[in-house]
């Protein structure tokens, strides 16, 4: 029996990028960087997911309904939300980090854990480390999504940051929306992260971590609203309060969670990264009754194919990067074209779009009997990307809505000015009939 | 809710409507293109006889802000077509309302 081997790594960099689509959207559209965004929910248009600073300054919340935001913050620009491009940005900055560790654990849009045991030999010190992070996500382009803290510029940004809390070192490169954390376990490092301003990292030294955490509040540990609720009546509001009182006393107070939650505190918690093992490669073969020498034909069999291998389970949570086509010809030839994908994809027309090209442009020599689609490359993509690959209803909408955006910028060129608009609740039980529904600009 | 770039466009906003009443205050005949009462014979601005008002209600809202007083009506117009109609009673204007 084969032992599946276990990609783990017990000191951390936490890696984020806090309001991810967000940033996303800035940077594909800088003009919207100026004003007060927010984004719509993917599942639910009439409520908000994401909110840019500028507009929380006016009251505006995620969560909150499209009413009720217009109502605080009358200039809200609103956006409909792109999960696909936002997946794709991540999954370019997930694949940059594993060229620094093999270890790598996506959690959830933005945030990313790398395992750095073992790479002191390649970088040196955990400042080396950090670095070398820093630099592969400057090269994949994540520097370029922008620090706007939505109308905030960077020197006053950080002006109104506290800094961090020794034992942590820091590290700057202020272009950069990212933060990092490094210490011993995810929790440590996810911590630090979030004590991290933009473009910079802190990191906790082996050893430091219960000093690092007792100066924390307690909204870092993964609490209910109740139990926090709860321990802000008894007083107390850090873990290093927390930690002062005695574990058996949490313990009697809040049972086995009040247990965890000390030893969180405490930084006698130390969950290692767990890295996934990348796929032996996956094929898909199919014979023909008898030879196929149409090249519609070898087109359609070569969508199907792809689609078959799409669907191996082993093949979720993953985008093919590298992507090869055999074909065993008559009288015993064969022909063979491969294919690596810049941005690694999950999509049968992403996948298949540069094999067809290489089939119109040297197409096999004789009729084909039978043939084979192998992805033998991967890289990794987000939970959200399984998501989307599992709901089949979601990807539909994505392609929906792709399809949507090409009509629209095809008219937009033709009459040279924005004519199509989202129609959106805004206050639908409004006495007053021009309240209740309005247009945002359809802006593909 | 105003219109404008890069904010959200009203749908259904009310336009300006010329109108002429009764000895009661009621609407007898509106002024409007012949296309918004859902007639065919061109584009011209021109009164229409109100055949009956079928049903009248009162919004007054938002005291505490800026007054919004309105009476509604909501009448067939000679030919078929339905509309509503409102008086904003703090400035006197009439205007016209999908329904």
């Amino acid at each position: 029996m084969t032992r599946t081997p276990r990609l783990t790594s017990d000191t951390a960099a936490c890696c984020w990028i806090p309001l991810f689509a967000l940033r996303c959207e800035t940077a594909r559209r800088p003009e919207l960087a100026s004003l007060p965004l927010a984004l719509l929910a993917p599942d639910d248009t009439r409520r908000l997911w994401q909110v840019a600073p500028l507009a929380r300054r006016s009251g505006v919340k995620p969560g909150m309904t499209v009413s009720q935001a217009i109502g605080l913050c009358p200039a809200l620009k609103l956006c409909e939300p792109d999960p696909v491009h936002y997946d794709e940005q991540f999954a370019r900055l997930v694949a940059a980090l594993v060229t620094v560790s093999p270890v790598v654990e996506p959690v959830e849009l933005g945030r990313v854990f790398v395992g750095t045991d073992g790479l002191e030999g390649l970088y040196g010190e955990p400042e080396g480390i950090v670095e070398a992070i820093l630099m592969r996500s400057a090269e994949c382009g994540m520097r370029n999504l922008p620090n706007a803290e939505c109308g905030m510029g960077n020197a006053e940004c950080k002006g109104r940051r506290r800094e961090a809390n020794d034992p942590s070192l820091k590290f700057r490169n202020p272009q950069s929306a990212f933060r990092i954390g490094w210490g011993i376990g995810k929790f440590v490092s996810w911590v630090a992260a979030t004590r991290a301003k933009p473009g910079e990292a802190v990191i906790v030294p082996v050893g430091g971590e219960a000093k690092f955490l007792a100066s924390q509040r307690l909204a870092v540990l993964p609490l209910d609203p109740d139990t926090h609720r709860r321990l802000l009546q008894l007083g107390v509001k850090t873990l290093g309060a927390l930690v002062a009182l005695p574990e058996e006393a949490v313990v009697s107070q809040f049972g086995r969670a009040g247990r965890r939650l000390w030893r969180f505190a405490a930084g006698l918690v130390s969950e290692p990264v767990v890295g996934r093992v990348v796929p032996e490669p996956i094929v898909a073969a199919l014979t023909f009754f008898t030879p196929v020498g149409d090249r519609d034909l070898l087109a359609h069999a070569l969508d199907k194919l792809v689609d078959r291998a799409l669907g191996d389970p082993r093949r979720s949570g993953w985008r093919v990067q590298v992507v090869r086509v055999h074909a065993e010809l008559e009288h015993g030839a064969s022909w063979l074209v491969a294919a690596t994908l810049k941005d690694p994809a999950a999509t049968r027309e992403r996948i298949a779009a540069p094999l067809k090209t290489q089939l119109e442009r040297s197409p096999p020599a004789g009729a084909v009997e039978r043939l084979v689609v192998e992805f033998t490359a991967f890289a990794p993509g987000t939970a959200e990307l399984q998501l989307f690959a599992r709901d089949a209803g979601a990807a539909a909408r994505a392609g929906r809505r792709r399809a949507l955006q090409s009509a629209a910028r095809e008219i937009a060129l033709r009459i040279r000015r924005p004519m199509l608009y989202h129609v959106i609740e805004v206050q639908p039980w409004s006495r007053f009939p021009e309240r209740r529904y309005a247009l945002i600009d359809f802006e593909p | 809710m105003r219109n404008g770039p890069d904010r959200l466009r009203a749908v259904n906003v009310p336009q300006p409507a010329v109108v002429e009443l009764d000895a009661v205050g009621s609407p007898v005949k509106i002024e409007m293109r012949s296309s918004e009462c859902g007639m065919r014979n061109g584009d011209v601005r021109e009164p229409v006889t109100i055949e009956a008002v079928r049903e009248t209600w009162r919004i007054d809202d938002e005291w505490w802000r800026e007054q919004i007083t309105r009476t509604y009506y909501e009448v067939l117009l000679q030919g078929g077509a339905r509309l509503v109609l409102f008086v904003d009673l703090v400035k006197q204007e009439w205007f016209v309302q999908r329904p």
